[in-house]
């Protein structure tokens, strides 16, 4: 087993059923996991923001900073890699808050609409998520059978 | 509890006296770049602190920087305060092991120099210059957790019972478990070292800017970038999240839910450019 990092407000596809994808510490940032059973091509995603019209330089040099230049990439880069859309399975994780959060940063929600909204949009099901929440999470995306877990801060780990 | 948690603070290491000498050198308007330099060489610790953390892209030096003299004359007075003091407080983050909140030291250092970022892109943006005495107070802010971590690890149990089924936070649950928090903890660590009063408080108020009767700008900064930086997954520990933000700060500050999403990216950019400095420990 290889664990290959994926940084903040970035990607990385594999197709090695040895690698595991693995993104530590996404507080309101979220984690996109994609995978496709029979072509064995899996990506992991770890997105900062929601929406790149904040920035189109930074998005254009970095589409991984946001959802909705990140999610596109992230699919492209499986497909590349011999996936196909139709049998692509989604989990997410992360778009975490602070508590009594009510009123200022709410950017794990914001996160968590926008990937919500993308995938609505493209007739993408997400097949399981685990969002929200006062922790942060690390995602383990496991190439050799696609299954996904979440470590909390807490120290529990389960598949989602 | 509180007795025995304070007398703690006896364990904790002297503040590394080459830093001390070094500050009021730098007090002073007419201090020399060999005057410093036969100071830090002293120390070879902080000797290749300072050279490492001069060469990261955060410094911005052109040229590589290999000796001690070099690294002191080109880094300037406000970069140089910053340099040394990180030099320090990184040998201490190293010294002591990490307890309860923490699996590794790393984890509390790099939340600590990314809280100190973040308080200089806040500082920059909203009073137009940067502010060592900021810098520094961010940077020791959960100071006070390199103690509290022993007693968290053996009540942890308990704390974490009153912040996942009673609606506690992190802060108020130790409060309620040992008498003291680890913020308060950290003020009497930081008067330890003879910190001055304003990074004193800084430390002991950053989750409760609120309390400090006098309206002082830089525990306000401190709290609020400890919270982007915890946002950002890179939290100071179990406590991470649960925290309560107050909701007064963003008002202060003016700042608009765009402004806060650019600050996201910027604290993403000097995070990676200060990538050596986050290494340290």
């Amino acid at each position: 087993m290889v664990d290959i990092v994926v940084g903040i407000s970035d990607l990385k596809v594999s197709h090695r059923p040895e690698d595991v994808l693995v993104t530590y510490a996404l507080g309101s940032c979220i984690a996109v996991a994609v995978y496709d059973p029979v072509a064995k091509v899996g990506g992991l995603l770890h997105y900062m923001l929601p929406d790149s019209t904040l920035d189109l330089e930074k998005a254009r040099q970095n589409p991984a900073m946001f959802a909705d230049t990140g999610i596109p990439v992230l699919f492209k880069s499986c497909y590349s890699l011999g996936a196909e859309k139709r049998r692509m399975i989604v989990r997410a994780a992360g778009g975490a808050s602070i508590l009594d959060d009510t009123n200022f940063f709410r950017i794990g929600q914001k996160n968590i609409m926008a990937m919500r909204k993308i995938f609505w949009k493209n007739n993408v099901m997400i097949e399981s998520e685990d969002t929200g929440g006062n922790f942060n999470r690390t995602v383990r995306l496991a190439l050799t059978n696609g299954k996904t877990y979440v470590k909390t801060s807490g120290g529990s780990i389960k598949e989602i | 509890m509180i007795e025995k948690i304070l007398n703690s603070i006896k364990a904790i290491p002297a503040f590394p006296e080459t830093v001390q000498r070094l500050m009021i050198l730098l007090n002073r308007e007419d201090y020399s770049v060999q005057e410093l330099a036969t100071v830090v060489k002293y120390d070879q610790a902080v000797t290749a602190n300072v050279l490492r953390i001069a060469n990261s892209a955060y410094f911005g030096l052109r040229e590589k920087v290999k000796s001690v003299e070099q690294a002191l004359s080109l880094l300037g007075r406000k970069n140089l305060i910053r340099t040394i003091q990180t030099a320090g407080v990184s040998r201490i983050f190293r010294a002591v092991p990490a307890r309860g909140y923490v699996t590794t030291g790393s984890e509390l250092w790099q939340h600590s120099v990314a809280v100190a970022l973040m308080s200089q892109i806040l500082s920059r943006r909203i009073r137009g210059e940067e502010d060592n005495v900021l810098y520094t107070a961010a940077l020791l802010h959960d100071v006070g957790k390199m103690i509290m971590g022993e007693y968290v690890e053996e009540a942890m149990t308990a704390i974490m019972d009153k912040v996942t089924r009673q609606g506690y936070s992190f802060l108020e649950a130790e409060e309620e478990v040992f008498g003291i928090n680890h913020a308060e903890l950290g003020g009497k660590i930081a008067e330890k070292w003879k910190y001055p009063e304003e990074i004193r408080d800084a430390i002991r108020y950053h989750h409760r800017p609120d309390l400090l009767s006098e309206e002082r700008p830089v525990p306000w900064f401190v709290h609020l970038s400890d919270q982007f930086a915890s946002l950002m997954g890179v939290d100071g520990g179990i406590d991470g999240l649960a925290c309560r933000a107050l909701e007064q700060t963003i008002p202060m500050f003016q700042l608009r839910h765009k402004d806060l999403e650019t600050c996201f990216i910027l604290l993403h950019q000097d995070m990676d450019r200060a990538k050596d400095v986050m290494n340290l420990v």
